[in-house]
């Protein structure tokens, strides 16, 4: 399974500066930020639904499927047993089914969603480099920026060295659900602890082998790849720009809310 | 006269500016010893070590011999990096290191470690052989011009928009090479970089080494198995932090048990002529042959073509019993909207066998392995224990018919002390604690970690650490095990301890299964070879069979070990050298 999300194609979106990229994102968290009814995070969602076709980030989509399901669907029943407002359509329990709550909850699992495809997309269409040059370019120091992204590389790696421990310690007759949830959480001590101590080799692996290609000589290393400021950057700052201020304007007008100002 | 550091094409036209002209050494270690913070004692005690201009030396020496920390010397990754007392002087192209930053030195000794997954940090090819051209501050220009012919060099042009990722291991280890080569240094330093590799990955490594000595690189070379080290131009030994012996491959390589106390696995050829009262030094399987029929000129001149397998030494069929351990039938697996990974897999194993499954990375051994043992069930087909179907049997009761040690023993390591680790498969089966002392007193013993049972299981070394998941497994008492690679990443004698542990288990009626990439294993331990490629069986019979293979040898990327490949010109079949020279003396 590849550990990258990125996914390589010739569209206007991976064409884009590694900056505007990086704009892109922050312009999307900030639009979903600010909102909170699904119709207003709807045409977000749907932009989202189209630039996934667009730049063919499908497949990673597909591959996370069952988490963005998982996100909407807990999220929305989450609510419906704290946001206890407005009048009850069915009575149950621990769950209170109203229009306002059922509202509330989509929202909230909606904008945990979007934020998560805003990630996948910006991943399916950034190369790593590409994000260490944008924040660069932003003014983040450089060690800052690979250590950021080499996060993205080494999540992966560890998701995997869980897995593989958590098969290890379940061939030894180990039960990871057993007991109460207190004593769910002590029982992953035995991955933890292989997990951690892999992690730190891995790390201290890394940091020899990155030195040992000169990483640290130059504050500012150059860039292998050439990343000229085309029209088409300007255009989709400008369009940024437009998207994050009017999404402010629909907060700011109390379009964006559960209840209107 | 050998060319000077030149890296091929363009990267050879830009030599670096720090460049010394006339050095008589390219490397100097004056005096130079280090103690890591918390040594007990020295790694390098004061050694004096000395590589030429063009020269290729081969490091060798034990687990913990100091060949590492001598390495990391070079680039100043010792001291800098690694706390502890450095003493001497370090000296590259005649100037001194002092002082310098790792990342200075980087221009002028490459340094490829084992661990490639840990030295890749791109996403495409081109752009990890550009990395440390970045990091130095190299115009663009530059970079543009050096990529090709450092690809070129390693062989992996057209490459370069390839995910790193999606490389082989021996792929992957040419590219952290190529990205060195970028940076055009006089010298590079392989720290034993074919540890993780499968046979081709090796071969292509080596193959590799050998063109960039002919390039005029000096190069260091750290391995601990002395055949691979042939063409070096001369072999140093360390045992505890000192050079022990130095001198040509011909002279030391002759030295067999100087090598075997050290830790070095001696070349089997030379093992083959001593042992049959031939002193020399056999540089390659023809001029072992050429020596022996020297010595025994009334040998035969049968060649491989009709080499027999019906000596009377140890081989096995297939099980075919009726009670088969394992039986898998018709076994295929593809992971959720993935290629298929095994493809209709018949395999059955008996109790008390000894199985050798193979073939290169990525053909299915281990998924195979892991459907044994219930981790992956089956797309299709069935996988039967003791008669039953896998799927329906708790986890106990697998565990009771099979065990699986993983490859890296850190994988399943977490307990305080040895004991504790032993004793957490036990415990999970609610054992009463008599039986669970019981069965660590048992399995400690057998492992021969008795003495250890107190120690913090961290504190090990790699060859313990394995015996240790060894002895979790065989605690809860399968009747057949599993090993994934078990003498990955250890030295010759830690090795042989391993196996002569797996071959004791296996005479007191385990039945094994041992996933390798490694022949001399294959053939001096293993009874039967099952041989996987692309998700397919393409064998499954014999050792001694499958090693008179040649097309399927050669197709799956394997080859038989040199004793065996000498032993074929003499009309035998001989599964390593102590039997190829028991043959030999009897033709005498």
């Amino acid at each position: 399974m590849p550990i990258f999300l990125y996914i390589e194609r010739a569209t206007f979106i991976h064409r884009l500066h590694p900056t505007v990229k990086v704009f892109a994102l922050l312009v999307m968290f900030w639009s979903v930020y600010w909102v909170d009814h699904p119709l207003a995070l709807l045409p977000l969602g749907l932009v989202m639904l189209a630039l996934a076709e667009f730049t063919g980030a499908w497949p990673n989509f597909y591959r996370l499927r069952w988490l963005f399901i998982l996100v909407i669907l807990t999220t929305t029943l989450a609510w419906m047993v704290f946001y206890r407002q407005g009048p009850a359509l069915i009575n149950l329990p621990l769950i209170h089914l109203s229009r306002a709550s059922l509202v509330f909850g989509l929202g909230r699992g909606l904008k945990l969603a979007e934020l998560l495809a805003t990630s996948v997309l910006f991943l399916s269409t950034t190369k790593v480099e590409e994000f260490t040059a944008g924040l660069a370019r932003l003014g983040v120091p450089y060690r800052v920026g690979f250590a950021i992204t080499l996060s993205f590389r080494l999540v992966p790696l560890f998701i995997d060295s869980a897995l593989t421990v958590v098969q290890a310690q379940n061939l030894r007759g180990y039960d990871f659900n057993r007991g109460g949830p207190l004593e769910r959480v002590k029982r992953y001590v035995p991955v933890l602890i292989p997990v951690f101590m892999g992690a730190l080799r891995k790390a201290n692996s890394m940091a020899m082998a990155l030195e040992a290609r000169g990483f640290g000589m130059s504050r500012q290393p150059t860039s292998f790849i050439d990343y000229p400021v085309e029209p088409s950057d300007l255009a989709a700052t400008v369009a940024l720009f437009a998207l994050g201020a009017l999404y402010f304007m629909i907060y700011y007008t109390g379009y964006g809310a559960i209840s209107p100002k | 006269m050998k060319n000077r550091n030149p890296a091929p094409g363009a990267v050879g036209a830009a030599p670096p500016d720090n460049k010394v002209a006339a050095v008589a050494h390219d490397v100097a270690l004056e005096a130079v010893g280090f103690t890591y913070t918390d040594g007990e004692r020295p790694a390098l005690g004061r050694i004096n070590f000395t590589v030429a201009a063009g020269e290729m030396v081969g490091v060798m020496g034990a687990s913990g011999a100091g060949k590492s920390t001598l390495a990391k010397c070079l680039n100043r990754i010792v001291p800098e990096f690694e706390g502890g007392a450095f003493t001497g002087v370090v000296r590259i192209g005649g100037r001194s290191l002092d002082g310098a930053r790792v990342c200075e030195v980087a221009p002028r000794v490459g340094m490829v470690f084992q661990d490639f997954e840990a030295q890749l940090f791109s996403t495409n090819v081109a752009h990890e052989v550009a990395f440390a051209m970045e990091q130095i501050g190299m115009a663009r220009g530059e970079m543009v011009r050096r990529i090709g012919p450092a690809l070129e060099a390693v062989g992996l042009a057209g490459f370069e928009h390839r995910d790193p990722t999606s490389l082989s291991g021996g792929e992957k280890q040419r590219l952290a090479i190529a990205s060195v080569l970028a940076l055009s240094p006089s010298v590079i330093v392989l720290d034993e970089p074919t540890t993780d590799l499968d046979p081709e990955g090796k071969a292509e490594i080596f193959a590799l080494i050998r063109s960039l000595r002919e390039q005029g690189f000096s190069l260091i070379v750290i391995e601990h198995e002395a055949e691979v080290l042939r063409g070096a131009d001369r072999l140093v030994l360390l045992r505890e932090g000192e050079i022990i012996a130095e001198g040509a491959p011909r002279d030391l390589m002759t030295r067999l048990e100087l090598l075997e106390e050290c830790g070095v696995h001696p070349p089997d050829l030379n093992r083959v002529l001593a042992k049959s009262g031939i002193a020399a030094h056999g540089a390659s399987v023809d001029e072992a042959e050429a020596l022996i029929r020297r010595a025994l000129p009334h040998l035969g001149a049968t060649r491989a073509s009709s080499a027999s397998t019906d000596e009377p030494f140890r081989d096995a069929a297939p099980a075919n019993g009726a009670n088969p351990l394992v039986e898998v039938r018709a076994l295929s697996f593809n992971y959720p909207d993935g290629p298929s990974v095994l493809d209709s897999i018949d395999l059955r194993i008996a109790p008390g066998e000894f199985v050798a499954i193979i073939g290169q990375n990525g053909s299915g051994k281990t998924t195979l392995a892991k459907h044994l043992v219930g981790l992956l069930h089956p797309t299709a087909g069935a996988v039967m224990l003791n008669g039953r179907d896998r799927t329906a049997m708790r986890p106990a009761e697998t565990a009771a018919e099979v065990g699986y040690v993983f490859q890296n023993p850190d994988h399943q390591i977490f307990a305080a002390t040895v004991e504790d680790e032993v004793a957490f498969g036990p415990r999970n089966f609610n054992l009463a604690p008599d039986e669970i002392q019981r069965r660590c007193d048992e399995v400690l013993r057998a492992v021969g970690l008795q003495d250890a049972r107190a120690l913090d299981p961290f504190l090990l070394s790699k060859g313990e650490r394995q015996r240790l998941a060894v002895a979790s497994v065989l605690a809860l008492r399968p009747r057949l095990l599993i090993l994934d690679e078990p003498t990955t990443g250890l030295d010759y004698r830690e090795q042989r301890r391993m196996m002569a542990l797996v071959t004791e288990l296996n005479r007191e009626g385990i039945a094994i299964v041992m996933i390798t990439h490694t022949p001399w294993l294959v053939a001096e331990y293993a009874r039967r070879v099952v041989l996987i490629r692309r998700g397919r069986k393409l064998y499954d019979g014999g050792v001694r069979e499958f090693f008179t293979r040649d097309e399927l040898l050669a197709s799956s990327s394997f080859r038989a070990p040199e004793a065996t490949e000498l032993s074929r010109r003499f009309g035998t079949v001989a599964l390593g050298p102590d039997e190829l020279a028991q043959w030999l003396r009897a033709q005498r």
